[in-house]
């Protein structure tokens, strides 16, 4: 259906090109284009019933206007029947569309120099190809079967001929207001309807990024506005004209209206800026670079900055959009996928520019809207993330309440708050986990605070929140509190050791127990299975590569019988496969670290348990489930979680990657050892630091793995720069036997020559005895000739070999081999 | 940091003849023997100083490909400063000098300073075309010529920055219009120009041709 119709519409407008193609034919008699254009150009589907006569009606109108427009000679004729095709182009967009799309392209190329039409002609386009629907509009809902909308259906017409474009373009350097705005406004029509053909149109039309920067220069607000409208679609996804427009000054010419409109209480006009900035920056490290080398980072903190009476004030919508769009604009050059070098550095910068002291205000700060609250804490993450010295004042941020506390414990509080929005409360665990990232001090800091030597311990420190978190009963404050903990001990054998010591007085009187103890105790009891995922994943961290605490886990009875009973079982509860997989993960970590210090759980047992209890292929499928999860690749894509309900939070990113790193290993020490296994039984029992050394091999594999990859890629780069060697010598042989063809048809026709001049000479010797001397030092001269001539070939000839002697011996520094008969052929050539 | 002058150049010539190394040897003091084919553009900064005066250099490295050609014309109207590389061991390289410097003439402004640059320098033994012959182009057409390594970073500072100091001194002169931005250069933030000959009432203000 949606094919036909516009197929139809095309159609209806392609006859009429008959008359345009050339304006010699302008002036003729009407019915040369006339008879082309029927009222059957209105496709018939448009037509309703009651409608009928009146369509029609429209359609010759519009029919007759079109005639005019095209074929009268007189200016101001064309001029008023294009004034009254926009006068219908809204009610009768349909028709006028249809049947006028190339009567008015062919008026902004040959009536270009009037402005009037010009301006009637850019008008009436506007509204043919406006994404609106308008209310007078006679058929708004004639295309409501299709797919595309009408405007969508007209500009890819009238984008078929990329040309229409570049006249459009063109009509931007008119200054007059009526040729320029509305220009602009087609442009945005069709950008809007077309973005990518667009986009990649202006960016080869000769200074077409350009021509639309000038734009912002323009005093007149309206078109510096809609300039700016365009451009937020024009810069979305691009990288090439990100680039041409920053270069073009944007950011300077951005802020300057963002200062103007008053920065974070701007208006729409702010916003618009802002996205702009946004886009220009996003994946493109080259603007991201210019942007931090330009000092534009700096121009970016008066928009943190809270007037003191902001509580007072509130905050209007427009104004919560103008923040957010700015912490998009600081995320984007501080974002994990960043390149190392350009993070790093933007954070010193957004540091010494007083934006993340700002932020921290922010943060602080009372009536903050929880959305603009939500996403200041995700940037300060990302500000502070693996940044010594950003995490380092980070901690140091004190809240403004009554005995001042740490903001680090007054966010952590709001974490293991029930009554806190889900996404504030995964935000403060992602800013925890950047905080801690690389960080040792920062985990050791943490884990201090728990152990009994601490003067600090006590209620409200941040290790003390955490785990009662972890204890809680709520089954989400037990999952943020389990991966923030296991967070301090990423990377950190020395504190998983120190965790070790950490013991509960669960019940006043009763003997302390450790928190690892406790951790297997509420997983046994709990019911729930984020807590249960969480407990397991903190497990996970604390015994991978740290025997000592594998040795606490085997000693607490009950733990082992467990969990391999969970990985045999079937309950069919939720999330059952990820459970039973995380268990399976869990005894092989088990395995994996053991020193065999516990006698009834050496590696042997347990790896004998697993054969009797679940069996090895059914171990390995269910270790398989956890990588297989429908959540697992995105958590181990992005550090952040990105949950939209609290079902979402199940996998933590450190933890994926740790499993990625550690699953091979698990796989191996559980599988039965055969023949050369037993020189794998040392690497199985590996202390701390042995197991850290392990990991800085694998490191270090794995770097080598990468340079193997890219030697890889230099190889097939050489190896393409050689063929074209070859070629290029195959070229230069083929020249070489060519000019030695010549050579000799030059040497052959040189000696026919002197025979046959020879020949003649006798017959003139007979006849004219007395001229011989002179003929034959005639004949001298011309041999002399031919043999200078052939000797400058053979120079030129030799001239060749030496080039090719220079391309063989390149290709032999490319290593590749030359045939040695090419030689001897071009020692043939040298003597002939 | 706070700087003087902003001066931005761009970099082009064929592919392959070292224009990516060149930035990088400036900005990073290191020569990267295989790295990507530079797609559209790269950007690039460093601050210098010429007399006493600190100018922070911004560099836009750009694809040679003719697929790319019509990318790199937006880039040439905003340039204070061009330099044109090609490789003195390939002579194609050189040939094609006409048609970069055609193309760099119609699409900048005028007194755009370009600096030639013969390139990889350090490659004598496979040298195809002559410094005198890189010196008689450069001198046929105006512009100030040097051979340079982005290996050994030999005369890479000085490429960028005696491109620097013909910069300066046509500001001295008078010639540049210093507040058009579309000139390529910007005064730094803290230097208002006090200069006397660069006062705003000196007829040699350029014609400052914008449309509005
Ligand atoms: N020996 C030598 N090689 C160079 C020099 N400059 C660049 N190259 C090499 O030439 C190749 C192309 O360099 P590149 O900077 O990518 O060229 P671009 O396409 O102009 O950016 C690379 O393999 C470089 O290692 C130089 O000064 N000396
Ligand atoms: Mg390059």
């Amino acid at each position: 259906m949606s094919t036909s119709r516009r197929r139809s519409a095309s159609e209806a407008a392609r006859p009429s090109t008959r008359c345009s193609t050339s304006p010699t034919t302008r002036g003729r008699a009407p019915h040369q284009c006339g008879p082309t254009l029927r009222s059957s150009g209105v496709p018939a589907v448009f037509q309703r019933p009651g409608d009928a006569l009146r369509c029609h009606h429209a359609a010759t109108q519009v029919e007759r206007l079109v005639e005019r427009v095209q074929c009268s000679t007189l200016l101001e004729d064309r001029r008023d029947a294009c004034r009254a095709l926009k006068a219908l182009s809204k009610q009768n967009r349909v028709e006028v569309g249809a049947q006028g799309m190339d009567a008015l392209c062919q008026v902004l190329d040959l009536d270009r120099a009037d402005s009037e039409i010009v301006a009637y002609a850019l008008d009436a386009l506007c509204n043919v190809m406006s994404p609106d629907t308008f209310d007078e509009e006679e058929h708004p809902t004639a295309y409501q079967g299709s797919k595309s909308s009408l405007g969508e259906q007209f500009t890819e017409i009238f984008m078929k001929q990329p040309d229409n474009i570049g006249l459009v373009l063109g009509f931007l350097e008119e200054y007059e207001f009526q040729v320029r705005w509305p220009a602009l406004k087609l442009l945005t029509s069709l950008i809007h309807n077309r973005p990518r053909d667009l986009q990649e149109i202006i960016l080869v039309s000769p200074m077409g990024v350009s021509k639309l920067m000038d734009l912002l220069g323009d005093n007149r607000e309206v078109i510096r506005n809609d300039a700016l409208i365009l451009l937020t679609h024009l810069t979305k996804g691009n990288a090439n004209i990100q680039k041409i427009v920053a270069f073009e000054n944007a950011f300077d010419r951005l802020f300057d209206v963002i200062a103007d409109e008053g920065y974070a209480d701007g208006g729409i006009v702010a916003e618009d800026c802002l996205v702009i900035v946004h886009n220009l920056l996003k994946n493109n490290t080259s603007n991201q670079n210019f942007f931090k080398e330009g000092s534009y980072i700096q121009r970016l903190s008066p928009m943190f900055a809270l007037p003191s009476n902001t509580e007072e004030i509130g905050w209007s919508s427009q104004k919560v959009t103008n923040i957010l769009s700015s912490l998009q604009v600081v995320r984007m050059l501080v974002m994990p996928g960043n390149p190392a070098q350009v993070t790093s550095s933007c954070q010193r910068t957004i540091r010494n520019s007083g934006i993340l002291e700002a932020l921290c205000g922010i943060l602080m700060a009372s009536g903050v809207p929880v959305e603009v609250l939500t996403e200041t804490i995700n940037a300060v993450a990302e500000v502070i993330r693996g940044n010594p010295s950003n995490q380092e004042y980070f901690l140091t941020v004190m809240a403004p309440c009554k005995p001042p506390r740490p903001a680090l414990v007054v966010l952590l509080l709001s974490m293991v708050n029930e009554k806190q929005p889900l996404e504030l409360r995964c935000s403060v665990l992602y800013c925890f986990q950047c905080y801690l990232y690389k960080n040792e001090v920062g985990q050791a800091q943490l884990v201090q605070t728990l152990l009994p030597s601490s003067a600090e311990v006590g209620t409200g420190t941040t290790g003390h929140l955490l785990v009662s978190g972890l204890l809680s009963g709520h089954m989400l404050s037990t999952w943020l509190s389990a991966v923030a903990l296991s967070h301090a001990l990423v990377e950190n054998p020395a504190q998983k050791e120190q965790l070790l010591r950490v013991a509960l007085a669960t019940a006043p009187g009763a003997n302390p127990v450790s928190l690892l103890h406790q951790c297997c105790t509420m997983l046994e009891q709990s019911n729930k299975v984020q807590s249960k995922v969480g407990i397991l994943m903190l497990l996970a961290m604390w015994l991978s590569h740290c025997p000592l605490a594998v040795r606490e886990l085997l000693s607490t009875p009950s733990s082992i019988p467990y969990l391999t009973a969970q990985v045999g079982a079937s309950e069919h509860q939720e999330h059952e496969e990820l459970l039973q997989g995380l268990c399976a993960f869990l005894i092989g970590i088990c395995v994996t670290f053991n020193d065999d210090s516990v006698p009834s759980y050496t590696r042997e047992n347990l790896c004998q348990l697993i054969s009797k209890r679940v069996g090895q292929d059914m171990f390995l499928d269910k270790l398989g489930e956890v990588s297989k999860h429908e959540l697992y690749s995105k958590a181990h894509k992005h550090p952040q979680l990105q949950a939209s309900s609290q079902e979402q939070l199940l996998l933590d990113h450190e933890f994926c990657k740790l499993f990625k790193a550690l699953e091979g290993m698990v796989i191996k020490a559980v599988t039965p050892k055969e023949a050369g296994m037993h020189n794998g039984g040392t690497e199985l029992t590996l202390t701390a630091t042995e197991s850290s050394l392990l990991l800085q091999y694998k490191e270090l594999i794995r770097s080598q793995d990468y340079q193997l990859q890219e030697m890889h890629q230099k190889l097939q780069q050489y190896e393409s720069e050689r063929q074209a060697y070859q070629a290029h010598v195959e070229e230069l042989n083929a020249t070489i036997s060519q000019l030695r063809d010549q050579t000799r048809l030059l040497s052959a026709a040189a000696n026919t020559g002197v025979t046959n001049s020879l020949s003649s000479d006798i017959e003139h010797l007979s006849i004219a005895p007395q001229e011989d001397t002179i003929r034959s030092a005639e004949v001298e001269t011309e041999l002399d000739r031919l043999r200078k001539d052939q000797e400058d070939l053979l120079v030129l000839l030799a001239d060749q070999d030496a080039k090719l002697n220079t391309y063989k011996d390149r290709l032999r520094q490319y290593g590749e081999k030359v045939e040695s008969d090419e030689e001897t052929d071009i020692q043939n050539g040298g003597e002939c | 940091m706070s700087y003087a002058y902003l001066f931005k150049y761009i970099i082009i010539g064929d592919t392959g003849v070292g224009k990516s190394c060149l930035l990088l040897q400036f900005t990073d003091k290191r020569f990267q023997p295989v790295h990507d084919l530079t797609i559209g553009v790269e950007f690039g900064a460093r601050m210098i100083t010429i007399d006493g005066k600190q100018i922070k250099l911004q560099i836009w490295d750009t694809a040679g490909q003719e697929a790319f050609r019509s990318i790199t014309r937006s880039y040439y109207r905003g340039a204070a400063g061009a330099l044109l590389v090609y490789d003195i061991t390939r002579r194609e390289t050189f040939n094609h000098l006409t048609t970069w410097l055609e193309d760099a003439r119609q699409h900048s402004n005028s007194n755009m300073v370009i600096m030639l640059i013969g390139n990889k320098s350090d490659l004598e033994s496979r040298r195809e075309v002559k410094k005198e012959e890189g010196e008689a182009f450069a001198h046929e057409h105006g512009l100030i010529f040097m051979e340079t390594s982005a290996k050994t970073a030999a005369n890479v500072e000085e490429a960028f920055i005696n491109t620097a100091k013909e910069i300066y001194e046509k500001i001295q002169e008078g010639v540049f219009d210093i507040n058009n931005e579309a000139n390529g250069i910007k005064v730094g933030p803290q230097h208002s120009p006090t200069n006397p000959s660069l006062s705003p009432n000196g007829q040699d203000r350029g014609q400052g041709g914008g449309c509005c």
